[in-house]
């Protein structure tokens, strides 16, 4: 059961906490379910709702989310409504309105809709560790982790340009739902040709992927339904079974949304 | 760490409580407080039958440690009458049969005056994003739709079914 939960007003006080054996706690929205649901062992929780760690922030292309920023916070900001069908295709307003940014980075697959999209963007996070303060790309957090007493403090990405970012997802439900298939991309095209492009798939797998191989067949191609389709087959994915869907239908449907996502069709 | 004094302006008035770490906001208003309209279904965040509003936000109150928002505005059903007299959201749930059990009508009221606090006329799509983290079993949604819709248009002039009915 909980046994502290403390609310520093600082950065540093929550890290100080964190390395003291204390788990952090951002809207609540994962961790509180598992302590409403199951019995367990003493834990320390450190809330960072009053760490200063809130807050959006655009300077020209860069965009500087806080990492206890909220998911509301993020759909209200006009700078960001190209995140917005993203941000308000993850669970229901009471939810985001608790729910972080920093937190939906660490939620398990078929959840981490948001953590799609920053990877797709190419996202930085800020982390402060036992060693100081320094910047991690997001690509590598998702796939090694950080060490418990790690912090994250903010998330950074550069500003796709107009109409470069595409995000789709397909869930049992149009709202409040788990992904079956969530695509998040940011790719541009000039003369016809795919001349940049970062696929990340969520939702089909244990873990967000990065679609790699999906990107060298899109690169320099045109973008129409023969590429599309050939990018679908390019990637070695293992889809998981779970109760909003099962791996045979998520490998089945996978390349008819990366086409309604790539060509909104 | 022991328990602590923490401070809520609730429903307008000025009350604390001594909270044990484990205890949520939930916990808080319906054992401490007494104010049993906020319900604990799913105790998950995915019933929404919690839901009461945070600072003039909707929020689950089931996942909230009641010691993280100390010092907090909480507004919750029983605020929102006075005396016998029920609010327009209120009115036009019960005017438009937008209510049969009752276990998940507190927190869709509260999900639908969060709504239209922010926006005084919501179309249809917008109402149905605003509770769609408030399951009903019994209505199918729609008089609850049309009592939401019904509660906007009351607040720009329009008068509610009842007051039609009265006259």
């Amino acid at each position: 059961m909980v046994i502290s939960v403390q609310t520093p007003d600082s950065a540093e006080a929550a890290h100080a906490a964190l390395q003291a054996g204390a788990v952090p706690l951002g809207g609540g929205t994962h961790l509180m379910t598992r302590l409403n649901d199951r019995a367990g062992g003493d834990l320390r929780l450190v809330s960072l709702r009053r760490a200063g760690l809130s807050g959006i922030g655009v300077d020209g292309a860069t965009v500087t989310l806080g990492a206890a920023t909220t998911l509301a916070d993020l759909e209200d900001d006009a700078r960001l409504s190209y995140l917005s069908g993203c941000v308000r295709s993850i669970a229901s307003p009471p939810v985001r309105n608790l729910a972080t940014v920093a937190g939906n980075l660490f939620v398990p697959q078929p959840y981490g809709d948001l953590a799609a999209a920053l990877l797709a963007l190419d996202a930085e996070l800020d982390v402060l560790g036992a060693g100081g303060a320094r910047r991690e790309p997001l690509e590598q957090v998702v796939t090694g982790g950080l060490r418990a007493d790690d912090l994250v403090t903010a998330v950074r990405f550069t500003a796709p340009a107009q109409s470069a970012f595409r995000f789709y997802k397909a869930a049992r439900r149009r709202l409040n739902s788990g992904s079956i298939v969530t695509v998040a991309a940011r790719i541009t095209v000039e003369d016809g040709l795919v001349g940049d492009v970062r696929l990340v798939l969520g939702g089909l797998a244990r873990r967000l992927v990065r679609a790699t191989g999906a990107e060298r067949v899109l690169l320099g191609a045109p973008l129409n339904a023969e590429t599309v389709a050939r990018a679908a087959e390019a990637d070695a994915i293992e889809p998981v079974d779970d109760a909003y869907a099962s791996a045979w239908y998520r490998a089945r449907v996978y390349p008819v949304h990366l086409r309604r996502a790539l060509l909104g069709a | 760490m022991p328990s602590r004094i923490v401070t809520l302006k609730l429903n307008g008035a000025e009350r604390e409580l001594i909270a044990r770490p484990s205890t949520t906001l939930l916990d808080a208003l319906r054992e401490t407080f007494g104010l049993t309209g906020a319900k604990r279904g799913c105790a998950q965040g995915g019933c929404g039958s919690c839901t009461v509003l945070l600072d003039g936000r909707p929020v689950v109150s089931c996942l909230i440690p009641v010691v993280t928002v100390d010092g907090s505005t909480v507004d919750t059903i029983e605020g929102l009458a006075d005396g016998d007299r029920l609010d327009d959201v209120q009115q036009a749930f019960v005017d438009h049969f937008a209510t049969q059990c009752g276990f998940c009508t507190p927190g869709m009221i509260m999900s639908a005056t969060a709504l239209l606090d922010r926006k005084p006329d919501p179309t249809r799509q917008e109402v149905t994003e605003a509770i769609c983290g408030n399951v009903c079993r019994c209505t199918g949604y729609e008089p609850i739709i049309t009592a939401v819709l019904a509660a906007a248009e009351h607040r720009r002039g329009v008068p509610l079914a009842s007051a039609e009915a009265e006259v």
